[in-house]
């Protein structure tokens, strides 16, 4: 019995994998898990696992248990071992598509990684840095400037409007001079989608692959994969995408 | 003695020559304690937000210290520079352009360092001299490096700072030389570091001040410092104009790189960081390094001194990770 959880910065996931198999997968909102569950004792982070209810004290106690993510250097709880990103990803990519060469697009919240992956192993990789803009965040950002939801946004790729600002604050004032230009919504919504595209396309040339795995939770967005398909890509977007890094955790 | 400051690795010897005391306006910058005010006082004066760190630190620089002359290259780094020397002028600041030739054509070079012999009224004969005094240093700073990579005694950090510092000496070299032979001392006399994984730095200096002992945190050890070793005059070269046309980091990319290549060899190096500052030239430059050397490589891109930000820390853990499961 094995217990992965991811410490995403809008998200904390976890997984319970049993014999090899999915056995419970559950999604906290960060913030209200730190302040619910987490306190600082010295310079260390310890959570408070059972008050989650998640597991029962018969799991916590047989379970291994290991964690990667934002606030995993700051990270002490008693028998968790801990990993990277990166690692984790891999694992989670692994264990869900049984694919063993392939190129790991992984968006959550703030990060978008790019992990070349060779016989099962990692043989290289990039992230974003310094700028977010390309992030989940950015997603619901831009959702709440069109005052949609992000099951709505994620349906429309096709005619999408052109927006150009490099920076995700400045694209807001941006796609609401689109907004009374008389766009439909529908176009708005594939233009905020075809903005990521452009962001990762120059990473996934970078390590191409027969295959793209598309995880973290921007992998929920239909219309992000419809476009990359447009640019040339076999897109693969494993069962659970958003719980990618807690099942890899929980299986590395 | 006069202080004469300047903007990256100049023909030392005829500073030395000519009586001044030589200021890497870079190492002034950084180790002063207050770079952080020093940037934040150039934008305040009107230098952009998007322009390279060290510009606007060594422009702080040169107005809290007071040095009155600075020495600018402005062929063979960036055009940045250029700009640099214009506002300086403009603070009294008497300024003495360098250029290294781009295509390393020895005339050309040596017109050019008799330029500015000429500028500081010396002559051949001196200069040579001052290189003699200079070479016994430049040797025991290869020491340095060799019991760095060769015989394991010697942190990334140490080999950063030794190299470094030999840009101009800290401004004396008997004092400096006396530094590196008690360093040289107590080194010898340690335990080989039992490290796992070996790196190469590559690229300018880095502005953060806890990259090498924060990978020496993390079980890796740089075991080669390039840009900081070219500083060092690394090949012994007696002939002044060979040994500045033999210095690889103001001529092209792909000279730098044969020299990087043979050291990556030499070292058994298993994996390279590509430190680039934000908005340098030399980031488009990482296409041509990531396409060229034949480790696995880390870019890593720094815009303000201090310390790594958690980002940089999570990447470089994976790049460690990524190399322990390789070797």
């Amino acid at each position: 019995m094995k217990i992965g959880i991811d410490l995403g910065s809008r998200k904390v996931k976890f997984a319970l994998v049993t014999e090899g198999k999915v056995a419970r997968l559950d999604t906290f909102d960060t913030l209200s898990f730190y302040k619910r569950f987490g306190r600082m004792k010295g310079d260390e982070l310890t959570f408070d696992l059972e008050g989650t209810g998640l597991f029962s004290s018969r799991e916590l106690a047989e379970a291994t248990v290991t964690a990667t993510g934002y606030g995993r250097n700051t990270l002490h709880l008693k028998g968790v071992r801990v990993v990277s990103e990166i690692r984790a990803h891999v694992a989670g990519a692994l264990f869900q598509t049984g694919l063993r060469d392939f190129t790991l697009l992984d968006m959550g919240g703030q990060d978008t990684k790019v992990a070349l992956v060779r016989n099962g192993a990692l043989q290289d990789f990039v992230m974003n840095d310094k700028c977010a803009a390309s992030s989940g965040r950015y997603l619901e950002n831009m959702a709440a400037i069109l005052e949609v939801d992000l099951q709505e946004l994620s349906l429309h790729w096709e005619e999408p409007v052109r927006l150009d600002a490099t920076c995700g604050i400045f694209g807001e004032s941006e796609l609401i001079g689109q907004i009374l230009r008389g766009h439909p919504i529908a176009r708005l919504c594939a233009g905020v989608n075809q903005t990521l595209v452009k962001r990762v396309v120059p990473m996934l040339r970078r390590f191409p692959s027969e295959i793209v795995v598309l995880t973290g939770g921007v992998a929920l967005d239909g219309a992000l994969v419809r476009l990359l398909e447009n640019e040339g890509f076999t897109i693969s977007v494993p069962p659970s995408p958003q719980h990618n890094g807690a099942l890899g955790c929980a299986v590395i | 003695m006069k202080k004469t400051g300047f903007t990256t690795t100049i023909p030392l010897e005829v500073l030395l020559a000519a009586g001044r005391t030589p200021v890497d306006l870079n190492n002034l910058f950084i180790t002063g304690g207050r770079s952080l005010e020093l940037i934040e006082t150039a934008e305040d004066r009107g230098f952009p937000r998007n322009i390279c760190g060290w510009i606007k630190g060594i422009y702080g620089a040169v107005l809290e210290s007071g040095i009155d002359e600075v020495v600018a290259v402005t062929e063979g780094d960036c055009s940045n520079t250029r700009a640099l020397m214009e506002v300086l002028s403009l603070h009294d600041v008497a300024t003495v352009p360098f250029a290294y030739p781009h295509d390393r054509n020895p005339e050309a070079l040596q017109a050019e360092i008799e330029r500015f012999m000429a500028r500081f009224g010396v002559g051949r004969e001196e200069v040579d001299r001052a290189g003699e005094r200079l070479e016994p240093i430049r040797s025991k700073i290869r020491e340095v490096d060799r019991l760095t990579w060769q015989d394991n005694l010697v942190s990334g950090q140490e080999n950063h700072y030794f190299q470094v510092a030999s840009s101009d000496m800290n401004g004396s070299p008997d004092d400096f030389e006396a530094e590196l032979d008690s360093f040289l001392q107590e080194a010898r006399l340690r335990a080989p570091s039992g490290e796992s994984v070996r790196l190469a730095y590559i690229g300018v200096p880095p502005i953060i001040d806890d990259l090498y002992t924060f990978l020496e945190s993390q079980g890796a050890r740089v075991v080669f410092n390039e840009t900081q070793r070219q500083f060092s005059m690394p090949y012994g070269i007696r002939d002044l104009v060979e040994r500045y046309r033999a210095y690889t980091y103001p001529y092209d990319i792909f000279f730098r790189l044969a020299d990087i290549e043979l050291e990556l060899a030499r070292r058994k190096v298993d994996g390279v960081i590509h430190y680039v500052q934000s908005f340098c030239f030399r980031q488009i430059e990482d296409m041509i390094v990531r396409r060229t050397l034949s480790r696995p490589i880390l870019t890593l891109e720094g815009d303000k001194p201090g310390h790594l930000d958690a980002r940089s820390r999570i990447r470089i853990e994976s790049f460690l990770e990524l190399l322990g499961e390789r070797t």
